[in-house]
């Protein structure tokens, strides 16, 4: 695989997905809840700085995945649909290659736009307590989780894309993100019946769904907590090991697709 | 259409809006009346369950444990604001909001103090203070000020010396506790409840807090503490008095008057004293200062 091609495929994605106005329209409005946070914090007693971090990083969350959704379930599609990708295929370009360029387009996409979130917190906080903390630091860990937790929906829907229309994958993906967050509890509930079958079933899914209370540690470092070392390391080698087997599935189902 | 034609519509058009928000405002005035009936509806919960909830959230658990914890804390306030002094959420949405986040201590320690405190200042369910407290002891094992939090409920409200001595005791061991956790632990199964451990812990908890509304409790415990040793010192001096002149004095002047007093004292919110028949002294009922603040250890 030529890795200039895909590099190049890599920065036309981000280029046409910062030329999307939705995307701006998503910045600014985390960037105001975010500083919303300042004022909300008014009305409670003692937790300014936490709610701060809270709302913060559950901005950068949710919007994040609204943007992964929204590039997302275009990915594919849209290339087909403006007849764009036939001009990209008829070059030598493997549709493997596209695949991953595509995915790891929108990945860089939300790198960016998340970090002018995290820069759009950190100002946040640094306007609330004149300074930063040492401990202050760990909220870079939660925003690496959410990060992981991204890069896991753009490759659902990158998969979802593949094989269907920009609605279906954008709900397919959204299920199964809502899905992936209750997995522990579906789990739990299967053992709570002291059925075999359904015990063995729901354990069965707990595994294969994307598992994303995984990345769930925003409460944690909002109270100034480190996250381990090794569940950083074992959350990284998880989200890697899932974005690998969708982007597989995907080049899989897109080198079968007929584009005719 | 030409420009020219344009403009005085555009006129017509911005006239039209400002009339027409002009109009919103007088509407809007008099439905605040009309409608306010229909807004009082009691305050529920719709989903008391914080498992249910942290499921629900997904993933956003700290942001809503935010939320219900504000909730906890207006809900409070308004019924204070309000004068009703009954506190039947109080409970249930701090249940809630440690479920959310077991590590917002916050939470915990408001819950201490006021779920225990006795009606108008608290809900008076100390059951459910205890439990949450142990709760929080259990989710932040590093905590040993929560180990405070609970000796103290068991010390003060409950008057459940034992108790109390064993929750300092199971907090001192702790290696970042400090060392008057041991010694606390001591003193009361000692003492059980005199004045000057109250004081001590009221210190303690005054220092302590970040949070304003347990910070001003604190302080008024401390003035009802301030205000009985001036009483007691007082009610010598007024016996004093009795002794060297056979009769009780009609006020405190006059025990100024005879030299057992340098002038009339006031009180922390600085009323003055008053004296009250038979040698009594008690505070200014106009006084923010109360003596009968919440359920005192027997000693005091």
């Amino acid at each position: 695989m030529n890795s200039s091609q895909t590099l190049a495929i890599v920065l036309n994605t981000f280029r046409e997905a910062v030329r999307d106005r939705v995307l701006y329209n998503l910045i600014a409005f985390a960037l105001i809840l975010i500083a919303s946070a300042l004022l909300f914090g008014e009305i409670s007693i003692g937790i300014q700085k936490t709610i701060l971090i809270n709302l913060g990083l559950s901005s950068i969350s949710i919007f994040g995945l609204l943007i992964a959704i929204f590039l997302g379930i275009g990915l594919v599609y849209k290339e087909m649909d403006k007849r764009s990708l036939y001009a990209v295929l008829s070059k030598p370009i493997r549709r493997s290659q596209f695949v991953v360029g595509k995915f790891l387009g929108l990945n860089f996409t939300i790198l960016v736009n998340t970090a002018l979130m995290s820069i759009g917190l950190w100002a946040a906080l640094f306007y609330l307590t004149r300074g930063f903390e040492p401990r202050d630091i760990h909220i870079w860990e939660a925003i690496y989780f959410i990060l992981l937790q991204l890069s896991l929906v753009t490759a659902l829907c990158l998969f979802f894309s593949c094989f269907s229309t920009p609605v279906l994958s954008a709900v397919f993906t959204f299920v199964a993100y809502v899905i992936g967050n209750l997995a522990s509890d579906i789990r739990a509930f299967g053992e709570l019946t002291q059925n075999n079958l359904l015990q063995t079933l729901t354990t069965g899914l707990y595994y294969l769904l994307p598992n994303f209370s995984n990345f769930n540690v925003s409460a944690w470092v909002a109270h100034g907590n480190a996250v381990g070392r090794e569940v950083i390391l074992l959350n990284t080698a998880y989200a890697l090991c899932y974005d690998a087997i969708l982007v597989a599935a995907s080049m899989s189902i897109f080198a079968r697709k007929d584009l005719k | 259409m030409t420009k020219r034609g344009l403009r005085p519509a555009r006129w017509k058009m911005a006239l039209f809006l400002v009339c027409a928000f002009a109009g919103l405002v007088p509407a809007q005035m008099a439905l605040n009346e009309r409608v306010a009936r229909y807004r009082n509806t009691p305050e529920l919960i719709w989903i008391p369950s914080g498992r249910v909830l942290r499921a629900l959230s997904l993933g956003h658990n700290g942001l809503l444990a935010d939320i219900y914890w504000t909730r906890a804390v207006q809900h409070f306030g308004s019924q204070r604001v309000e004068r009703k002094f009954e506190y039947p959420l109080l409970a249930p949405l701090l249940d809630i909001t440690v479920a959310l986040d077991p590590q917002l201590l916050i939470a915990y320690k408001f819950g201490g103090v006021f779920l225990s405190a006795p009606p108008p200042l608290g809900a008076g369910q100390p059951e459910k203070a205890v439990e949450l407290l142990r709760r929080g002891i259990a989710e932040n094992p590093d905590e040993w000020r929560l180990w405070h939090d609970l000796g103290f409920l068991y010390y003060w409200e409950l008057k459940d010396y034992k108790s109390a001595s064993e929750a300092y005791l199971q907090g001192s061991k702790h290696p970042n506790a400090a060392p008057w956790m041991e010694v606390m632990a001591a003193v009361i199964l000692q003492k059980g409840g005199d004045r000057e451990t109250s004081r001590f812990l009221w210190t303690e908890i005054y220092n302590s807090t970040e949070d304003v509304t347990i910070r001003e409790n604190a302080r008024d415990h401390l003035d009802t503490l301030r205000a009985l040793d001036d009483i007691d010192e007082l009610e010598r001096r007024v016996a004093a008095f009795r002794d060297r002149a056979g009769r009780w004095p009609e006020s405190l002047q006059e025990v100024v008057a005879a030299g057992l007093l340098q002038g009339i004292p006031a009180d922390p919110a600085g009323h003055p004293y008053q004296l009250q028949p038979e040698g009594k002294v008690t505070v200014d009922p106009s006084s923010p200062v109360k003596l009968d603040y919440g359920p005192s250890p027997g000693s005091l």
